[in-house]
């Protein structure tokens, strides 16, 4: 286990360093990223500017919710969209037969040596949306308070890398799937704004089966003390419980797909 | 012209093989739209109509400017051009008998013209039934808005493709593609409609050529300009397209000096 963990922790350091050698490269990438995500919350910001309120929610709430969804998604998806996101081609080109013969888990072997330090941008963003909101919102600062905001936090990550693994998943079945990615992040576009706007059927599944609500929309509501359909007194717990839950359902469907692989390349 | 053509309905035919893809489009472009009629609903509250805007103007806007004329995948030729440099298929492209950004816009208007067809005309159907869409302020209005589509996607490709040139130096395709999403987000209008804006900002969306992607087409469509104004903007829209269409030829004759082919 010591020995494995020191092997994966090399090839994050071998990623790490390789990135490094193209500095300008990276820092435009992270700049670039962060103008784009501006972008989107600058239309957003534009809204609220004229309307005051989406759905009872104030541009410092929403910026919270912006903050902790983009950050929370930088920190699950650093691990898992680029590496994942090419499943179609490891396994439709074979490559995804040799990782089978590695004496290492393929699924850590693909998210440890891929390991992306091109999200410094959506972290900067959300981690400064964040710095920005806090201190205009009456939240009250407990134990049990910061507990959420860092458990929420590690939440999200979760199940950022959880729904990206079982999408990755997937093209050990059907070969094709990276166009299952798009429909990921039409509903993870969704869950940057309060589930509460959105028509009932979107609002239960955002909250159950496309479990995207618990990145931001829950844990932030709950901070802010605003009422989450559905799970009433319930959603801090489980804001909290979403991303390891989701972890057991991804590692399953993992399993299960590898067991019906069967060899996609030549 | 006859391979210009052919490109196009290769890129049509390739796009259409895609079954399973293509009923995930669809389905991925209904919950756009629902999240953009959402945000307005939401935002609107039970006013039917502020700052003189209708809630079913503004559902209108969001069908159309959220379809036919959404800029998000057109960032997508800068990621092709960047591959196609990064991987040094661009020496083959040299070769071929139809211009390299000739190729290219003929490639992304077969992939577009599948995406009305197929995607997006289904979505405006099933949205429209559902939430209600507002006809043409007038036929005028209707033969203008004609007119002001065929210049949007002029400026959205060929944007996409002088910012997909730039590859030719910077080498990084992927940041610029992101550059390009965020000004586009903000200046075509995609979401929020320049009218809404704040003034200083309304007069830069308004000085350049980005809100004629979906902004200026909508404005027409929705009777915001007169038949007058609409002609003007048209004009002004074909002025910026040849502008446009200008600096590809300019940046391309540069690009063409930047290939080295090393081997074969």
């Amino acid at each position: 286990m010591r020995e494995t963990l020191s092997l994966l922790l090399y090839l994050v350091r071998l990623r790490v360093r390789t990135r490094l050698e193209f500095r300008a490269s990276l820092v435009i990438a992270w700049v670039a990223q962060a103008f784009g995500y501006a972008g989107v919350f600058t239309q957003i910001w534009l809204i609220l500017t004229r309307f005051e309120n989406i759905g009872g929610w104030t541009w410092p709430q929403m910026a919270l919710l912006l903050g902790f969804h983009t950050l929370g998604y930088a920190l699950g998806a650093c691990f898992t969209l680029v590496q994942l996101r090419r499943m179609e081609e490891i396994v439709l080109g074979g490559e995804f037969d040799t990782l089978l013969v590695r004496p290492l888990n393929p699924w850590a072997y693909l998210v440890f040596s891929g390991f992306n330090i091109e999200y410094g941008g959506h972290i900067a963003l959300g981690a400064g949306l964040i710095a920005w909101a806090l201190p205009q919102l009456p939240i009250v600062w407990t134990p049990a308070t910061l507990a959420l905001f860092v458990g929420g936090l590690i939440s999200a990550a979760l199940i950022t890398a959880s729904m990206i693994t079982i999408i990755g998943a997937c093209a050990m079945v059907l070969g094709r799937a990276r166009y299952l990615f798009g429909i990921y992040f039409d509903f993870w576009e969704l869950s940057r704004y309060p589930a509460s706007i959105f028509a009932v059927p979107f609002q239960i599944a955002l909250l159950s089966v496309i479990p995207l609500g618990y990145m931001a929309y829950v844990p932030v509501s709950v901070l802010l003390g605003r009422p989450v359909p559905y799970l009433a007194s319930a959603a801090e717990l489980a804001a909290l419980a979403a991303g390891p839950l989701s972890v057991v359902v991804a590692a399953a469907f993992w399993r299960f797909c590898l067991h019906r692989y069967q060899g996609g390349g030549g | 012209m006859s391979a210009f053509l052919a490109l196009i309905r290769a890129a049509f035919r390739r796009e259409s093989e895609h079954h399973s893809r293509n009923v995930f489009r669809i389905l991925g472009s209904l919950v756009e739209i629902l999240a953009r009629i959402s945000i307005w609903q939401a935002a609107f509250g039970a006013h039917p109509a502020l700052y003189g805007i209708t809630l079913s103007q503004m559902i209108t806007y969001s069908l159309i400017g959220g379809t036919i004329l959404s800029s998000w995948d057109a960032t997508m030729i800068v990621r092709d051009v960047g591959a196609t440099i990064r991987t040094g298929a661009i020496g083959s492209s040299l070769l071929r008998p139809v211009g390299y950004p000739l190729m290219l816009l003929a490639d992304q208007l077969g992939v577009r013209l599948f995406d009305w067809l197929l995607v997006s005309l289904p979505v405006i159907v099933i949205m429209g039934l559902i939430y209600g869409i507002e006809p043409p302020a007038s036929l005028g209005h209707a033969m203008f808005f004609l007119g002001h589509v065929v210049v949007s996607l002029a400026i959205l490709m060929l944007t996409g493709i002088l910012i997909g040139l730039f590859s030719f130096w910077v080498f990084d395709a992927h940041s610029l593609e992101w550059f390009m999403r965020g000004l586009l987000a903000v200046l075509s209008g995609g979401l929020v409609p320049i009218w809404f804006f704040p003034k200083g900002l309304a007069e830069v969306a308004h000085a350049l050529p980005f809100s004629w992607i979906t902004y200026q087409p909508m404005a027409v469509y929705l009777g915001e300009r007169d038949l007058a104004a609409s002609a003007l903007s048209l004009a002004a829209g074909c002025g910026w397209t040849a502008a446009l269409g200008a600096c590809v030829a300019f940046v391309w004759s540069r690009a063409c000096g930047q290939v080295v082919v090393q081997g074969g």
